[in-house]
């Protein structure tokens, strides 16, 4: 652990610098630096661009080298191309700067050339101790201090209320299209770290970090190859004490196993291991990157379930038949049942419901539905014993239901022990909604695969939770 | 509950394998039998032996079935090769080991008792994983295992509660517990699992594996009736596992 935590000081800094130089920063609009640099004028970092063709950038002075600098920045953000990015690193490095993060490609993925350049790069933290993020990466973004060194559109402004979702990923173009779809309906971030080839920072460094804060409720990760495997694991296991873990763990790596002729070795391929080991350790896998903000996100807002019983509410039979369906149908992850509701609750909620309203479980109030008969449903659903989780489908057609429904379904959700998840759709209004939802504490899906499978993820969480806390 | 100690154990196993880094069957078996996992009673013949060994009622009795199989660390697809002859009455006991010594005249001849069974069969896996190192599989095992997929993986080590888990997830876990009165023990069953976890931590290195498969239920426990180890002998290339904290 020791080396992880001398670099928590500087993974503070790389997140919340005071001093920001942009190496490759420029007047024409069309330069990844340009980008970056005007990106960075809306945080509160002094911003020092570098750039021995431009005097000044954007009415901040600019300097020929690195090495002009009148203050030793706390982060230096390297632009250029593959072929200078090695060379103005070892100047940063020299010059003192702690982090550098290194945006070009161009290295170990583009053959021989490429590979001594990476090497250059792998010398400099064990020499100097700058600590490099990538090559090969988009650098950071949080919201919180609107440090954001992505160059391409990924929802930043819809991003920017943050959030207790630090999200690690491995491949840019997956983490920032995930977010901006994600950002659509309300995501809630705390960082996002972009790791590129991660020659020195890794998902180690970073999982150990956001595993330490307080600010991080839930950690989403994208990873095609694992460093140091095992300790990956052990961290991993320790954060998850605490907070969820979630990981999309792409490609599978050769099995190391070719001359196989045992069974085990065929039926390993890989993959298997991973998913036991995952399991082991308390983390949860994703497979898609859809599935892994839509578990981030609700795990972030939501407890973990204290058992597979599902309630659902509807005012159309059709979508609580499939819901039901859906439920009781197999799966790896954790197993549900719809909860068997009792006499009383399903008494209470006669009383309000229409004559010809289904009351048993599930409990499809018509669409002679209301609010009033909505809200009351959901709380004698949420007051069973029998019931852990609740889903409702909560549609605005029915005349007798309004947008009014939205808030007194929030207090309800907000204070319940227990999740409730909504499944909605309403036409090109969908998303309005869910992100209405969103804003005030709510997880809404606009379908009941997604809404059903982050169900599965409480479930499996709260197992997580109660093995890690009895002990192995 | 006392452990063997597995690396003890272990390093007096490799030292006694015929061929370095390729025991047979027996081998193998005498291995899980010094781990407390049962295997059946059996007598093994040398190459160029006499039967008379096997067919001796001094050493395996006089009534019951018996398997007959080759017995060699260079033959790892012995059914395919027309290796086994299942259920041998004890007077053609002598004929067949001379059949399969006729077959495979530089191996050796495993004689077993045939055990009854009624439950499922079951795999018990090790290997070395490249990016996590040794792990442990369970699951249906039998000539369908590769079909079926119906497996857990856990890497090693890896302790019985995390053991019942993996046999949890499986689809067979019902036949474990008294599916259509088949007989079976999830507790002894987890408890084998863990313990071949320990071993994989000591045995397995990069490119070993192994396999037990079938393990029935026979008799109230659990019997490994077939048995394959691929092991390294180049010790070099063992890496030790970064101890995992329990």
């Amino acid at each position: 652990m020791s080396t992880a935590k001398v670099s928590f000081k500087n993974i503070d800094k790389l997140l919340n610098p005071e001093s920001v130089a942009v190496v490759g920063a420029s007047n024409r609009k069309d330069k990844v630096g340009s980008i970056i640099f005007e990106g960075l004028r809306r945080s509160k970092a002094r911003l020092y661009p570098v750039n021995p063709h431009e005097d000044a950038i954007s009415g901040h002075k600019s300097y020929p080298q690195v090495s002009d600098l009148p203050v030793t920045v706390d982060v230096a953000i390297i632009t250029v191309r593959a072929e200078k990015a090695a060379e103005i690193a070892e100047q940063c490095a020299r010059c003192g700067i702690d982090n550098l993060i290194i945006v070009a490609g161009g290295f170990a993925e583009a053959g021989v050339q490429g590979r001594a350049l990476e090497e250059r790069l792998r010398a400099i933290p064990e020499q100097w101790g700058s600590r490099i993020l990538g090559p090969n990466s988009l650098g950071v973004f949080v919201p919180e201090n609107n440090f954001d060194t992505i160059f391409v559109e990924h929802g930043d402004r819809a991003l920017a209320d943050g959030g207790g979702i630090a999200f690690i990923s491995q491949s840019g173009s997956v983490g920032v299209e995930a977010l901006g779809l994600a950002s659509n309906t309300g995501f809630p971030m705390r960082a996002f770290v972009g790791l590129g080839n991660k020659i020195d920072l890794n998902e180690l460094d970073f999982i150990e970090y956001f595993g330490a804060e307080d600010k991080t409720d839930c950690i989403a990760l994208y990873i095609e190859n694992v460093e140091q495997g095992r300790r990956f694991l052990e961290s991993a296991r320790e954060v998850s004490l605490g907070k969820p873990v979630v990981a999309l763990k792409a490609g599978r790596t050769p099995s190391g196993v070719s001359a196989v002729s045992s069974h085990t070795g065929k039926l390993a391929g890989s993959d298997r291991v991973v998913s036991g080991a995952f399991r082991q350790y308390g983390i949860q896998r994703a497979f898609d990157d859809e599935e892994l903000c839509d578990a981030a996100k609700t795990l972030s807002y939501l407890p973990p379930a204290r058992g597979n019983r599902v309630a659902v509410i509807t005012g159309a039979g059709g979508f609580g038949v499939m819901c039901a369906d859906y439920i009781e149908s197999d799966s790896s992850r954790a197993r549900l049942q719809m909860a068997e509701l009792s006499e009383r609750t399903i008494t209470r909620i006669r009383e309000k419901a229409p004559t010809f309203a289904s009351c048993h479980n599930p409990v499809d109030l018509t669409a002679g539905v209301t609010n009033e008969m909505y809200v009351h449903t959901m709380k004698a659903l949420l007051e069973d014993r029998s019931v852990d989780i609740l889903i409702c489908i909560t549609f605005f057609a029915p005349h007798a239901v309004t947008d009014q429904l939205i808030d007194r379904m929030a207090d309800i959700i907000t204070g319940s022990d227990k999740p409730v998840l909504i499944f909605t759709e309403y036409g090109p209004f969908t998303d309005s909604y869910l992100k209405e939802f969103y804003k005030k504490g709510m997880i809404g899906f606009p379908s009941l695969t997604r809404t059903v499978r982050a169900v599965r993820f409480l479930v499996e969480r709260g197992r997580i939770v109660s093995a890690l806390r009895v002990g192995s | 509950m006392s452990k063997p100690n597995t690396a003890t154990v272990l390093k007096r196993w490799r030292s006694s394998i015929s061929i370095p880094g390729k025991p047979n069957e027996w081998e193998s078996k005498s291995l899980l039998s010094s781990m407390g996992i049962a295997v059946p009673r059996g007598v093994f013949i040398e190459a160029g032996k006499s039967a008379a060994a096997a067919v001796d009622p001094s050493v395996l009795g006089s009534t019951g079935h018996w398997v007959v199989k080759v017995c060699s660390g260079e033959i790892l697809h012995k059914t395919e090769q027309e290796g086994v002859i299942l259920d041998v009455t004890a007077e053609d006991l002598s004929a067949g080991v001379i059949a399969l010594q006729k077959r495979f005249p530089s191996a050796g001849i495993l004689v077993e008792e045939m055990v009854p069974y009624r439950g499922g069969e079951i795999i018990i896996g090790a290997l070395y994983d490249p990016t996590f190192g040794p792990a442990v599989m369970v699951g249906s095992g039998g000539i369908l295992t590769e079909l079926y997929k119906d497996v857990a993986f856990r890497l090693a080590p890896c302790t019985v509660k995390e053991a019942h888990r993996m046999l949890e997830e499986l689809t067979i876990y019902p036949t474990l517990k008294g599916y259509r009165g088949l007989p079976g023990n999830a507790d002894a069953l987890a408890e084998i699992v863990s313990k071949i976890a320990d071993l994989a931590v000591d045995l397995i290195a990069e490119g070993c594996q192994l396999d037990i498969n079938p393990i029935i239920w026979s008799r109230d426990r659990w019997v490994a009736l077939d048995v394959k180890a691929i092991i390294t002998e180049d010790e070099s290339k063992r890496v030790d596992p970064v101890p995992v904290s329990e």
